[in-house]
């Protein structure tokens, strides 16, 4: 089983990310299970996103605990230790930032990977949304094959500049795949 | 989503609205309230899109919804509603009313805390509360059997005449997207008849209901609603069986999951049965005894199926996701009710496990388990989690 935590704030589209993903891996023929958690859908407080990916149907209906990917929309995120309580040194843990991975080494023995997804967004009209961005990076990180479909299921799942944020979506891919994170 | 195939990627709650669509309600007075709120938007959506005929009925709060709802359903057409915590207190009065007026309405419920203080977490004290209304209740596990569920409610409610509320957990059934095949319209067709009550209120006929009653009226009332509790366990039955042939997936008035053998068994309704399922397959795994039984119908509760079920089994564990104070766990107190007198009643571990939406996983129940197996249960329930 592939376990997801992708945590935002309410507005960034931390939940869509994950529906999105969700939606890939299920036309793929995989069995998934995807929800989101938040205390109240108000913009700006900490929205999680939840997915689990197998080949058995999943049955569990509980926190994630130890994830293998966790992703994180923005560092305050990781305030308090809560984001990263369950992570291993397995875990990958995807920080949106302009700052290098060395700067997060204190935060524990995980595999640290940063991408600054809001560059990104900006040089395709995206403004602050980074979600497809980080969804590319993410799978590019785990060595994701089916490229194609990922195109597909983006292009679908966007309610508006679906073109670029199919183009975002591939550079976080491709940063991630050839390890320039 | 793949268009040519009925198996969609989908939340629970919307799995519950593609089922609604498909046994056409008349009438849907409708009130939002979260975690409920996406089934009663995508049927309005359905209704936009000319994809649903029925009447929708914008209410003022869950008591008109209610009441609408039991008026409408009088006059002899389907009726559907949904709610969820605060929004099923608000109905309460009408709950009673509506199973007095032996009105088979089916209304969905999303299990959510109860204030105060405020939450939106998975918590069955709110439909459990209503345990006493005369309405029946099914728990569901996932989106699938949400689906299936609602689509039986109407087979039930319709044939018995009493109202049916099905049920699910905020968050982890209510919003959690996974693969769910949806009905053909034909099997709908098939297996749910027209809706054509002997009684009814309509003008060309000419009858009346809510006269005032003297007592043995009243008692004689109440004996019969109680006779047709009793018949729902074989329609339930036979309303789930149907439904299997015609869809494949059938599901009982309750589930025995690895009993064969068993010494140990865990009881579980709702959402937390997934979850034990897989705690009891790494406990078989250990080569421990221990199977799991899980109460989908909880009204009428299924007291002969469950003596008969677990008498001889030494030890019970049951898993309380809700929580009466005073009393403890709910499903833990019907579970001993139904047991009182059974020759070799099992022992009973009452567990208060994820009240609040706390979270419960395999392993927390493993635990929970290798404790209880060496322990001396004590009289009432136990926090865990």
């Amino acid at each position: 089983m592939l376990q997801f935590i992708i945590q935002g704030r309410g507005g960034q589209g931390a939940q869509l990310a994950g529906k999105l993903m969700a939606d890939m891996f299920f036309q793929e023929g995989k069995n998934v299970l995807v929800y989101a958690t938040y205390g109240g859908a108000r913009r700006g407080t900490p929205v999680s996103s939840s997915l689990r990916v197998d080949d058995k149907p999943i049955r569990m209906r509980c926190d994630i605990e130890h994830p293998d990917v966790i992703v994180c929309f923005d560092p305050s995120l990781l305030e308090g230790g809560a984001l990263l309580k369950g992570a291993t040194a397995q875990t990958i843990v995807l920080i949106n930032t302009s700052h290098p991975a060395e700067e997060f080494a204190h935060l524990g023995d995980f595999k640290v990977v940063t991408i600054d997804a809001m560059t990104v967004a900006k040089k395709y009209q995206l403004g602050r949304i980074v979600n497809t961005t980080l969804v590319g990076a993410a799978l590019g990180l785990i060595g994701y094959a089916n490229v194609e479909l990922l195109e597909m299921v983006v292009a679908e799942t966007s309610p508006v500049k679906s073109e670029n944020n199919v183009a975002a979506c591939m550079d976080g891919y491709r940063i991630a795949s050839e390890g320039s994170c | 989503m793949k268009a040519d195939s009925n198996r969609l990627l989908l939340s629970g709650n919307h799995a519950v609205s593609h089922a609604v669509k498909l046994v056409k309600p008349n009438v849907m007075p409708v009130y939002p309230i979260t975690p409920q709120t996406p089934i009663l938007e995508l049927i309005t959506e359905f209704h936009a899109a000319g994809e649903m005929t029925g009447e929708i009925m914008t209410m003022e709060s869950e008591h008109s919804a209610m009441a609408a709802a039991i008026t409408a359903s009088l006059t002899g057409v389907r009726v559907f509603t949904a709610t969820a915590s605060q929004g099923l207190l608000l109905m309460h009065e009408m709950l009673h009313y509506a199973a007095g007026a032996r009105a088979p309405i089916v209304m969905f419920n999303v299990n959510r805390t109860l204030g105060s203080p405020w939450g939106f977490w998975p918590d069955q004290t709110d439909s459990l509360a209503q345990r006493d209304t005369g309405w029946i209740q099914y728990y569901c596990e996932n989106g699938q059997e949400s689906h299936d569920t609602t689509l039986q409610a109407f087979r039930v409610a319709e044939q018995i005449l009493l109202p049916t509320m099905v049920i699910h957990e905020a968050f982890y059934v209510s919003h959690s997207m996974e693969a769910v095949e949806i009905a053909t319209q034909d099997q709908v067709d098939a297996y749910l008849p027209e809706f054509n009550p002997p009684h009814r209120l309509d003008p060309q006929i000419g009858e009346s209901w809510g006269n005032t009653v003297s007592q043995i009226m009243f008692q004689n009332h109440r004996r019969d609603m109680g006779d047709a509790m009793e018949r729902v366990l074989d329609v339930a039955k036979k309303a789930d069986q149907e439904l299997e042939e015609l869809v494949g997936r059938g599901y009982g008035i309750h589930e025995q999951y690895r009993c064969e053998g068993a010494e140990f068994i865990i009881v579980t309704m709702g959402s937390m049965t997934g979850t034990a399922r897989d705690a009891v397959d790494e406990l078989r795994s250990e080569g421990l005894p221990v199977g799991l039984l899980k109460i989908k119908l909880f009204r009428p509760f299924p007291v002969a199926d469950v003596r008969e079920i677990l008498s001889g089994i030494p030890k019970l564990m049951v898993l309380d996701r809700n929580y009466a104070p005073g009393t403890g766990g709910i499903l833990y107190q019907e579970l001993k009710a139904a047991l009182y007198g059974l020759e070799g009643a099992p022992e009973i571990h009452g567990y208060l496990a994820g009240v609040g939406g706390t979270n419960i996983s395999p392993a927390n129940i493993k635990e929970m388990v290798h404790s209880a197996m060496g322990e001396k249960p004590v009289a009432h329930s136990v926090w865990k989690g």
